[in-house]
């Protein structure tokens, strides 16, 4: 939203606030406005580039004695410009080009020295003292384009009224020192007031504590001229009372279509608007000053179109496969939802987004109809959306208008057109209302809102009295009634946000200013605060695996349903998104290995010659829904090592033992390792591990997860190295493990020393380690039980080439508490083991 | 495979039988036998030539499945012993070992956000995490956004095909506060014993943007609300300004400007003074002196309504940040895409 300084100071006038904008200049009132309004995303001094430009009078004009289309000027700037050529009556002689140069004509001098203003943001150029064939000519008469104040360079600007030559342009058409000031739309979202000058003004009094009240015609009741000449027959029927809540319209005849006067091209032009013809541009202007877009059509075009002798005007849908030419000559064909206006045969505009074509006000026009209407801003929205059409009065009708103002504006313009454009009225003023009646009785979009001093101060930690409150409000024409400390606020009618005490709060706070809040931590008592458990055990995680040399990652939760299918997944499985920015974000992944995998080629590409990657993260898969009904969210934990061959070359054994040896270390420090169990993979369930290189996790019995490596097909289409591996594991089942495990790693020291020694069985090559593992660890828990403590290590698995059998090796390393262990105390102990491996594993003590 | 012409089943048996001794299988593909039954094809009959030939691409397909049933068997490795902790005759000095610490590394947002969490955890506040699949209730209804609202549609926010027991898309939340609702009634009946409600959602969110270097699709905020009787708009300015100078460790000045969002009343966008050049002006605050950093306000009576709470009772604030451009400016991260890169070569700068 932009606004000009100049402008507010400009209608102070017009509206009853006797402050000034920027009484401590413009950094302050920036500063001010961001705190109390909303943030002022740039400042621009929209005056400066005319410095120098002066408008005079052109007295005397005649044909350049060698040059067709050159005359030659003599003109008068009251003799203040210094330094140029004057003739002995004072005046400057000009050489102009302009068809439209002639005698009588006030106009706008760029004199030596001067820059053209439409250069000085990009090339500037500055004016010299030149002879254009044979004859002088001192700077230039400027046209439109050249003063930045719009496209036309078929002439010079011509300026009406009474402006003195000699007067500096940019005084003349309150320039001076002006700013523009862009405010952030977003701030206004709920402030469709503020889409206009007067609302910005209103505001910015506000927060300077001063008083402010609208001009005398911004009144909900205003009311047009009685039909002062020939009527012209216009109906409306409106078929979409729910989305269109009010749609006025009135005829005018007479009108006179030609450019705008120079003071209204140069407010629409410093605001980044384009002049375009004089009507379009004061529906513009009273826009810009209120919020309300308005739209002129022309009327005969629109008669025309139906043939018939009056205009009816239709609010409706479109019909199937109905298409518009729009004002900026696209074609469309608006979506089922859109509000339309159309005639009784052809549409005729987008409601609240764009004019079409075919019923636009041109030069030849000479009946007009306006149009004040309110639509529904979701409406608006979406279909702006649809077909990117991104207009004023989009952003304006997308924020919910008040449809309380519509007679004010429509009568306004109405008023504007008969003083400045010839326009006499034509019809009745036509004023279809769809709202409620106590909204129209009371004259305002919400009840009153009562509020207790008491209820605002509580929430904006300040000790304001009632009657400050009150008269923060009345400042900008809040109706404030005050019963000891209760105050009822009726909001005016423009204003469409105030329906609750909260909202009171907020207009106060904001009115006295946020930024004066005392800044005060809330109290709290010495109670701990308490963790939340997943949190803390996914940071613990982290910790762990960090500092055993992994790399955290963290990859999108979306993924490319071809990279589902080079491992082996069904994207049938996975929620799929509607509105993907690109197929590589199209899946919510069903785990979390996949994601890993795919980064590991790159990585080894960018010379990382050994590395392990994991992530914490979530976890889909349809058809699993939790108890709150809604998808259930598998909380993971992945970890994919991965070596090239050259340093695979440096690791012994499969890279299998590499991944395992990561998820013993993490189980370890929380004191699990011997709840974990390995089993081999149903190879048919686990789509991307190799068949007799993985196994399922299980924890205390419970399948926890996935370990192994890769099948030679994702190896492929993942580019993986050969040496691979990796796993995958259910957190929220560790995290049940963990709060279930009293983890205590301390066991009493013993006073004897402990002794160690080695044991080495034969078994058939198909025994499984653990198996047998597990019953020595069993048998010496037993066999020591409270008298002491051992630690089993395994020492190595040892296959002598060529045959079918297996050497394990432990190491016993045992204590007493009640006596130093003698050697063959220890090897009987050992004895007892190989017995009861021989047993169940037909082992042989080697 | 049975072929009607000889010539062609002759061949095929032939071809067979030599596979089996070829060192590179893929070798057979390239047997003469092969290119002469091809070369045969322009001496036979018109008539002759198409079934023949449609016989010997028969008979190359199957050569070809051969080959790469070989090649997949040859490349299967054994099977290992998975109980086991170590691979057979792995020598004693070689057994598996973790990587060196010194190479490993957090996630640089993970590490912040674990900070983060400590100062609000200092501050009274419990973390928890968001969701990352959510419904339209959690993520608007229960936020005061009215149906028909913009932020429904799905301009900015990823929905999914699959609905909602009520038949609405699922959602990829865009905000963390899809979990306000959750969080409060969760925490209702601590309120009515006395206690604040003071949680931090420090979660991944999405967005459905352009990817560029400065926007992600896929990012981190911070949510954090507090509840209690009394609770104030300088409350909230005051537990910002403090976390924000713990976190920076320097003293900092604050800043609100009033902005609109459906579930606070009022809000605000706050800004603080850029820590970086104490106000004078540089590249992070774009030469403003002022980094504007994250959107908050006071808790809207609706939201806390749908919840049990009741407004007149208790009142509270809430605000949600970026993470990543926290850490972003910290470390002078020029490319919010790194973040989720998996690049070692950014990761390991971090161990």
């Amino acid at each position: 939203m932009k606004i000009s300084i100049n402008t507010l100071r400009y209608y102070k006038n017009h509206y009853q606030w006797s402050g000034e904008p920027a009484p401590e200049g413009a950094a302050a009132l920036v500063e001010k406005i961001g705190a109390q309004l909303g943030a002022v995303e740039e400042t621009e001094r929209v005056g400066d580039k005319y410095q120098g430009v002066v408008v005079a009078a052109v007295k005397e004009c005649r044909k350049h004695p060698d040059a067709d289309k050159l005359n030659v000027c003599l003109i008068d700037d009251g003799g203040i410009v210094d330094g140029v050529e004057r003739t002995a009556e004072g005046l400057v002689q000009v050489v102009c080009g302009a068809p439209n140069v002639r005698q009588g004509l006030v106009v706008a001098w760029l004199p030596p020295g001067a820059t053209v203003p439409e250069s000085v943001s990009k090339d500037p150029f500055v004016l010299g003292t030149r002879e254009l064939r044979g004859i002088v000519s001192n700077g230039m008469l400027a046209s439109p384009r050249e003063l930045a104040i719009g496209d036309s360079h078929e002439g010079i600007l011509e300026i009406e009224g009474d402006a003195k030559p000699g007067t500096a342009f940019d005084e003349a058409f309150n320039l001076r020192d002006d700013l523009v000031l862009d405010i952030e739309n977003k701030m206004f979202t709920h402030r469709p007031d503020c889409f206009g000058w007067i609302g910005v003004a209103r505001e910015i009094a506000g927060i300077q504590g001063q008083p402010f009240v609208s001009p005398n015609w911004y009144r909900s009741d205003a009311s047009i001229p009685a039909v002062e000449a020939e009527p012209l027959m216009l109906t409306v029927r409106n078929e979409l009372p729910e989305l269109v809540k009010r749609f006025c319209m009135v005829a005018m005849r007479d009108v006179k279509v030609g450019p705008s006067p120079v003071w209204l091209q140069v407010e629409l032009a410093k605001l980044g608007q384009r002049p375009i013809n004089n009507i379009v541009d004061y529906t513009n202007y009273f826009m810009l000053l209120t919020g309300q877009p308005l739209h002129a059509y022309d009327y005969d075009k629109v008669r025309s179109l139906d043939g018939s002798d009056g205009a009816t005007i239709v609010v409706r849908h479109p019909k199937p496969g109905e298409a518009i030419t729009l004002l900026n000559g696209k074609d469309i064909e608006p979506r089922a939802e859109a509000i339309m206006i159309a005639s009784e045969s052809t549409m005729i505009g987008v409601g609240g987004v764009m004019g079409g074509s075919d019923t636009e006000v041109d030069e030849h026009t000479t009946a007009i109809i306006i149009e004040a209407a309110n639509f529904d801003m979701y409406s608006i929205r979406r279909t702006s959306m649809a077909h990117g059409l991104f207009t004023d009065a989009v952003t304006r009708f997308n924020k919910g208008q008040s449809p309380l103002q519509n007679r004010a504006v429509i009568a306004k313009i109405v008023n504007e057109i008969r003083s400045h454009a010839g326009g006499k009225v034509a019809s009745e003023l036509i004023d279809d209302v769809n709202l409620p009646a106590e909204v129209l009785e009371r004259n305002a979009l919400h009840a009153p809102v009562q509020v207790n001093a008491a209820f605002v101060n509580e929430r904006l930690g300040l000790q304001l009295p009632a009657v400050a409150m009150a008269t923060l409000l009345r400042n900008v024409e809040f109706e404030v009634g005050i019963d000891g400390n209760t105050l009822v606020v009726k909001a005016p009618f423009w204003r469409t946000d105030i329906e609750i005490p909260e909202d009171v709060v907020e207009e106060v706070g904001r009115l006295y200013g946020y930024d004066r809040l005392p800044l005060v931590l809330p109290a709290r008592d010495l109670s701990p605060t308490p963790k939340d458990a997943t949190v803390a055990l996914k940071t613990r995680l982290r910790h762990t695996l960090s500092r055993a040399g992994a790399n955290e990652v963290l990859t999108y939760s979306f993924v490319h349903g071809k990279l589902l299918e080079k491992v082996g997944q069904d994207p049938a499985q996975a929620y799929k998104l509607s509105n993907a920015l690109s197929p590589d974000l199209q899946y919510y992944r069903l785990n979390l290995t996949p994601s890993l995998l795919d980064k590991v080629h790159g990585n080894i590409k960018a010379g990382y010659g050994e590395f392990a990657l994991f992530e914490i993260g979530k976890a889909h898969v349809k058809g699993h829904i939790g108890d709150d009904g809604l998808p259930r969210e598998f909380e993971h934990l992945a970890l994919v090592y991965a070596a090239d061959p050259k340093h695979a070359a440096r690791r012994a054994g499969a890279a299998y033992y590499q991944v395992r040896a990561y998820l013993e270390h993490m189980m370890a420090g929380f004191g699990l390792q011997d709840a974990v169990q390995f089993v081999p993979l149903d190879n048919a369930a686990a789509p991307y591990y190799e068949s007799g290189r993985a196994a399922t996790v299980l924890l205390n019995g419970q399948p926890f997860g996935r370990i192994g490596e890769y099948r030679a097909q994702v190896r492929k289409n993942l580019k993986l190295p050969a040496y691979c591996a990796g796993f995958e594991l259910d957190c929220q089942l560790l995290l049940a493990a963990t709060q279930n495990h009293r983890h205590n790693p301390y066991r009493p020291l013993s006073r004897y020393p402990k002794v160690e020694q080695d044991i080495t069985l034969r078994v058939a090559a198909g025994t499984p380690f653990a198996g047998v593992q597990s019953l020595i660890s069993d048998v010496l828990k037993e066999t020591i039980a409270e008298d002491g403590y051992f630690d089993l290590i395994p020492l190595g698995v040892y296959q002598p080439e060529g045959t079918g059998d297996k050497h394990m090796s432990f190491r016993l390393s045992v204590a007493s508490y009640d006596k130093t262990l003698r050697d063959q105390e220890v090897a009987a102990l050992l004895e007892k083991v190989a017995a009861a491996t021989a047993a169940s594993f037909h082992t042989e003590q080697v | 495979m049975e072929y009607s012409d000889t010539r062609i089943s002759d061949a095929a048996g032939v071809l067979k039988t030599r596979l089996q001794t070829l060192d590179n299988k893929a070798d057979i593909l390239k047997a003469v036998e092969l290119k002469a039954l091809y070369a045969e094809i322009p001496t036979l009959p018109p008539e002759e030539r198409g079934a023949f030939g449609k016989e010997i691409n028969s008979l190359r397909q199957e050569l070809e499945a051969l080959v790469a049933t070989h090649q997949e068997q040859a490349e299967a490795l054994p099977a290992l012993d998975i109980t086991a902790p170590f691979d057979v005759n792995v020598p004693a000095g070689q057994l598996p070992q973790l990587l060196a610490e010194t190479q490993g590394s957090m996630h640089p947002l993970m590490r912040e956000r674990e900070l983060m969490c400590d100062i609000f955890y200092r501050m009274g506040f419990t973390s928890i995490e968001s969701r990352e699949l959510d419904d339209d209730y959690h993520m608007f209804t229960a936020l005061n956004f009215p149906l028909g609202h913009p932020a429904r549609d799905d301009y900015d926010t990823f929905m999914t095909e699959e609905t909602d027991a009520s038949g609405n898309r699922l959602v990829a939340p865009a905000h963390t506060s899809t979990m306000q609702h959750r969080v409060l009634k969760a925490h209702k009946h601590e309120l009515e014993q006395g206690k604040p409600i003071a949680v931090l959602v420090p979660d991944r969110v999405f967005r459905n943007e352009d990817l560029d270097a400065r926007h992600e699709h896929t990012f981190y905020q911070f949510e954090g609300m507090y509840v209690n009787k009394g609770v104030n708009a300088g409350h909230l300015m005051a537990t910002l300004k403090t976390f924000l100078e713990a976190y920076y460790g320097k003293a900092l000045e604050v800043k609100s400007q009033p902005f609109y969002f459906p579930f606070t009343e009022p809000s605000f966008e706050f800004s603080l003074s850029c820590p970086f050049c104490e106000k004078q002006g540089c590249s992070v605050c774009s030469q403003t002196g002022w980094i504007e950093l994250l959107g908050c306000g006071m808790i809207h009576p609706n939201v806390l309504r749908v919840a049990g709470i009741d407004p007149a009772v208790y009142t509270g604030f809430a605000w949600g940040g970026g993470i990543d451009r926290l850490v972003m400016m910290k470390y002078g991260i020029e490319d919010v895409r790194h973040f989720e890169s998996a690049k070692l070569d950014f990761l390991r700068q971090f161990s």
